[in-house]
């Protein structure tokens, strides 16, 4: 029954694509009131159709319902109920589903928040996400169908979620912000061909599209770190960014997001670079269905594999479809798109935004290349090479050093062209707050060039942040305002400064923590017999004894680890060894201690015969901040969002002279 | 129509697809061995019944080589395969065996319960695994008389794979 | 019984300390490791033995892992391979030595950074590329405005139409 339910909602729901698509773009074309309003209706019926069919779903999830095939995949009756609703994304199938209801949320939050003006370009931006929509109600219809029937005989129960995706609660918050970070850049994208479609990209629309744009962004950042938060928790290697494929695949969108989020804001302040805001937006989707490819057709070696499935070439068509439709109206339509001329000087705040988008989009090349070069190699050589961590890490960090180099010197700089001399003190002005970075990790003890490189930088750009942000509020208090009410005006008057900066401190806090935990990162494996003890970084850690635990699912053994600092009893720590029936090879499970300054990472490796253990001992500085750092950013592009007291003040102000 | 953007287009999208597409139907798994077609790493190691084997005491016959253990289903789905094997080809063909991350004990034990087809060799530090670029059970190596890798096979093989695999290497001088 | 179980203790140690065990003759891999010639450098032990081991066991890979090192990874061949690599450092060899006997075995692919040479050579020099000519397509782009400024004048008539009709646009939005 929930199999044709199902399959009939997701049915509709490509009806309504199939329809509106075409709507959507003649009703754009022609102007048509009637057009946009079908259009919109399509639309919420499309969101309507896609929540159904995901209700339908979780319903079968929930009620084991192993008459649909998907629930015989990835239920079992063992599984507890928060892992059964969230294995909808799971496994590939539900995964795509997740996506169609994503993309229908999406499209019913353009249509009604949308409403007034833009009309044309309302219709055109319906009309893509509509295409969009229809290539993947398409999937889940056929290829991809969660609701297809399970073939006789109906078995009585199954093999359960992963058992990697069982034992975390960041396992189920990571897909989520995730989606909603990669789904969601479609609605930039769809906004951007509008533009172009249009043959105008004004402030007016800039507006919409940065906010859209800023919507997936903030939700990208948070996913991308629960992500790593998670690979750190639960892999048990002690690292939380690996290089890996997929991870690089949600990364790529991210760099190319922030760098149209850098170009929008010149265009909105100088009117220029308009061509590259629309390129940089529309690369962010192609992106995103890239990185989809790779992760979905199983052609390079992740963590996150799926194994390779009949999608793998149809995603492949829907990319290069997408790729050569948007170069065609590139190359048609981007000179329609008029910037202002740029007068600017090379030292100029244009100058660094200019500079940062080039480093930005090189980062994203590297990274690219970086990921497929092993396909590339073997077409060309037939021979299999490995492109991983070292040579990653390699070439992100004069990147980013870079990067956080323009953090520093941009906002120190003016606008357009200046003299000499106030360049020359806007940029020497913060450099004692460099050299005092600098003079701490000396005294810290760094000596290696990159740390006390990323120390001098991140000071002086910490300098300029804080100046540039509390800048207008020192104005206010000098004109008599109080602080707090010199701050609090500061912040209403226009909240994506404030936003901005907080997610530049937050990159300079995260850029710095993750400096430090790879560069100090201290490690220690022994082998330990109860009551044996070692000793890492200050720590005293004696091995106690081994319990074994038994759970439905799984046989952990579980070693208790007393842990000393400095002499203080902190109590223990149980890290695990997980034998899976599935599994051959058993899984640890690390314990993890997490303090302001540094974290202890406890692995058990092995399990000898005669009692004793393989511990490894892991003591990373400052990891927490990459978390806290990176959740500051995801803050600050959030409070980007909040429309600036003046615009709330004319629209009140508007209404009050009509209703008069 | 921007005849730049058009160029600049092509130019980076037609080689993505084109790689993109070519990866279809490669296992990004599948290593292929460098050694075949190298002479093969030698070795001396110790057999469970204490006996030593070196590899270049057998060259001038074909040695199978084959990596195992008791924990991998498709060893001992291949171990009858192996015993028939031996026994075809006794006096012309050697058979070694050699542990792969498993314990003598159990070996052993397997052993007793199903029969050997030739030595089982205990790899301690699995060196010679390393040296073989093995990573994972079953693995089998063919080495002709000359002391040359002709072939390395990875999973459970079947009887006429090993049957014809071993005549050619025989008939070949 | 009795000798099975010293058997045991003697492959659980050998596993977990790269020590030649009792009842092996010379270290086996030896025989092996001249396809790489003779040591480069002298032996080395203690502190010095361990950094070198976790940064040469950085860059390679683990055959059946995910992208992991074999410094990162827990799994048996992990930890053997990891035994093997101190081992030749300790005799002296260098880190490329200790790579290229592992090429031997495993490929290329047991490198986690693609060695500099023939086509692997595009890895390393196209981001670079892609930077300079970045930096000059930038350079060329901010020297325009000496020529933009003398047509400015018809440019920025066209803007200041553009503008015009918005600013009509505001005042009607304004006024209604």
């Amino acid at each position: 029954m929930i199999s044709q339910l199902g399959s009939a909602a997701v049915l509709l729901a490509l009806m309504t694509c199939a329809i509106g698509a075409p709507l959507g773009y003649f009703a754009g074309a022609s102007r048509s009131a009637a057009g946009l309003q079908w259009t919109r209706r399509m639309a919420l019926a499309f969101a309507l159709f896609m929540a159904l069919a995901t209700l339908l779903m979780e319903y079968a999830l929930i009620t084991h319902d192993f008459s649909v095939s998907y629930v015989a995949s990835v239920g079992s009756l063992a599984t507890p109920l928060h892992i059964t609703i969230v294995s909808l994304w799971s496994s590939l199938e539900g995964s795509i589903l997740f996506w169609g209801l994503v993309l229908g949320l999406f499209t019913a939050g353009v249509t009604l928040l949308q409403r007034r003006g833009h009309e044309d370009y309302l219709a055109y931006t319906l009309g893509t996400l509509f295409v969009i929509g229809l290539f993947f109600s398409f999937l889940i219809a056929g290829p991809a169908n969660p609701f297809r029937p399970t073939p006789l005989p109906i078995p009585t129960d199954g093999p359960g979620p992963n058992p990697l995706l069982q034992n975390h609660i960041l396992m189920i918050i990571h897909p989520p912000m995730l989606y909603l970070g990669y789904v969601g850049m479609s609605v930039p994208f769809a906004m951007a061909v509008a533009a172009l479609l249009r043959g105008q990209l004004g402030a007016s629309w800039l507006r919409p599209l940065r906010n859209w744009l800023l919507v997936p962004t903030s939700f990208l950042t948070l996913g991308i770190m629960l992500g790593g938060w998670w690979s750190y928790e639960v892999l048990g290697w002690g690292g939380y960014w690996a290089w890996d494929p997929v991870e690089n695949a949600s990364f790529l969108p991210w760099l190319t997001a922030l760098a149209a989020l850098h170009s929008a804001v010149v265009q909105q302040r100088r009117g220029t670079l308009k061509a590259w805001t629309v390129i940089l937006v529309m690369v962010t989707f192609l992106l995103t269905i890239l990185g989809t490819f790779l992760t979905r057709s199983g052609v390079v070696n992740s963590v996150h594999s799926f194994t390779q499935s009949p999608i793998g070439p149809l995603f492949l068509t829907f990319l290069g479809i997408c790729l050569v439709a948007s170069i065609i109206l590139l190359s048609l339509r981007i000179d329609t798109l008029v910037s202002e001329p740029s007068e600017d000087a090379v030292v100029s705040r244009e100058g660094a935004f200019l500079l940062n988008n080039l480093l930005l989009v090189t980062f994203t090349f590297t990274v690219l290349v970086g990921t497929i070069f092993p396909i590339i190699a073997e077409a060309v050589r037939g021979v299999k090479v490995s492109v991983g961590e070292p040579y990653f890490n390699r070439m992100a960090v004069p990147i980013c050093l870079g990067l956080l180099f323009l953090i520093g010197i941009g906002p120190a700089l003016p606008w357009g062209r200046a003299d000499k001399r106030a360049l020359q003190r806007a940029l020497v002005w913060p450099l004692p707050a460099g050299i005092v970075g600098l003079g701490i990790a000396l005294l810290a003890g760094a000596r290696s060039w990159s740390v006390l490189l990323t120390a001098f930088l991140a000071g002086y750009a910490l300098w300029v942040t804080l100046d540039q942000a509390l800048r207008p509020a020192r104005l206010r208090a000098k004109k008599g305002e109080s602080a707090s009410q010199a701050l609090l005006q500061t912040f209403v008057r226009a909240p994506r400064r404030t936003g901005a900066y907080l997610v530049h401190l937050g990159f300079i806090a995260t850029f710095v923590a993750i400096a430090i935990s790879s560069t100090y990162k201290e490690n220690l494996e022994a082998t330990l017999a109860p009551g044996q003890s070692a000793a890492l970084g200050g720590y005293n850690l004696t091995f106690k004894q081994l319990d074994i635990e038994q759970e439905p699912h799984l046989t952990a053994q579980k070693a208790t680890i007393q842990i000393e600092h400095d002499g203080k009893d902190e109590g223990t720590l149980q890290p695990r060894f997980n034998h899976y029936p599935t599994q051959r090879e058993p899984i640890g499970t690390p314990a993890v201690r997490t303090t302001l300054t540094h974290d202890l990472y406890l692995t058990v490796m092995n399990v000898g015969e005669d009692g004793r253990i393989g511990l490894r001992a892991i003591v990373t500085p400052a990891v927490v901040w990459v978390w806290l750092g990176v959740l500051i950013m995801v803050a600050g592009t959030v409070i980007c969002l909040i429309p600036p007291r003046s615009v709330a003040v004319a629209e009140k102000a508007r209404t009050a002279e009509a209703n008069a | 129509m921007n005849r730049k953007v058009l160029i600049v287009g092509a130019l980076i999208v037609t080689p993505l697809l084109i790689f993109l597409a070519l990866s279809f139907g490669k296992d990004p798994r599948a290593i292929d061995s460098p050694l075949v077609g190298r002479t093969a790493p030698d070795f001396a190691l110790r057999g469970l019944d204490g006996e030593m084997v070196r590899l270049a005491d057998l060259r001038g016959k074909p040695v199978v080589i084959n990596f195992w253990a008791t924990w991998c289903q498709p060893c001992i789905a291949e171990h009858p395969v192996l015993q028939a094997g031996a026994k075809q080809y006794e006096g012309s063909v050697e058979f070694l065996g050699v542990i792969y991350q498993d314990e003598p004990e159990k070996i052993q034990d397997f052993i007793d319960r199903r029969g050997a087809w030739g030595p089982s060799l205990v790899d301690d530090a699995g060196t010679v695994a390393i040296a073989y670029g093995v990573y994972g059970a079953p693995e089998t190596f063919f080495i002709d008389r000359n002391g040359v890798i002709v072939r390395k096979a990875t999973g459970a093989l079947h009887p006429s794979e090993l049957a014809s695999l071993l005549n050619g290497m025989l008939q070949s001088g | 019984m009795r000798s099975i179980y010293l058997t045991l203790v003697v492959v659980a140690l050998s596993l977990a300390a790269p020590m030649p065990a009792a009842g092996q003759e010379a270290p086996l891999g030896a025989a092996n490791w001249d396809l790489v010639g003779q040591p480069d450098g002298p032996p080395i032990s203690g502190t010095e033995l361990d950094l070198i081991t976790e940064e040469v066991a950085g860059i390679m890979r683990c055959p059946v892992c995910q992208g992991l090192s074999i410094a990162d990874s827990p799994t048996a061949l992990a930890i053997a391979m990891k035994a093997e690599v101190k081992e030749m450092l300790s005799k002296g060899y260098s880190e490329s030595q200790v790579l290229d006997y592992f090429e031997q075995s495993y490929g290329e692919f047991i490198r986690l950074e693609p060695k500099a040479r023939g086509f692997n050579l595009f890895v390393w020099l196209a981001p670079l590329a892609v930077l300079l000519g970045g930096l000059l397509f930038l350079a060329a782009r901010m020297r325009k405005p000496a020529a933009a400024v003398s047509e400015s004048t018809s440019a920025k008539s066209s803007s200041e139409a553009e503008l015009d009709t918005y600013r009509e646009r505001v005042r009607r939005e304004v006024a209604s």
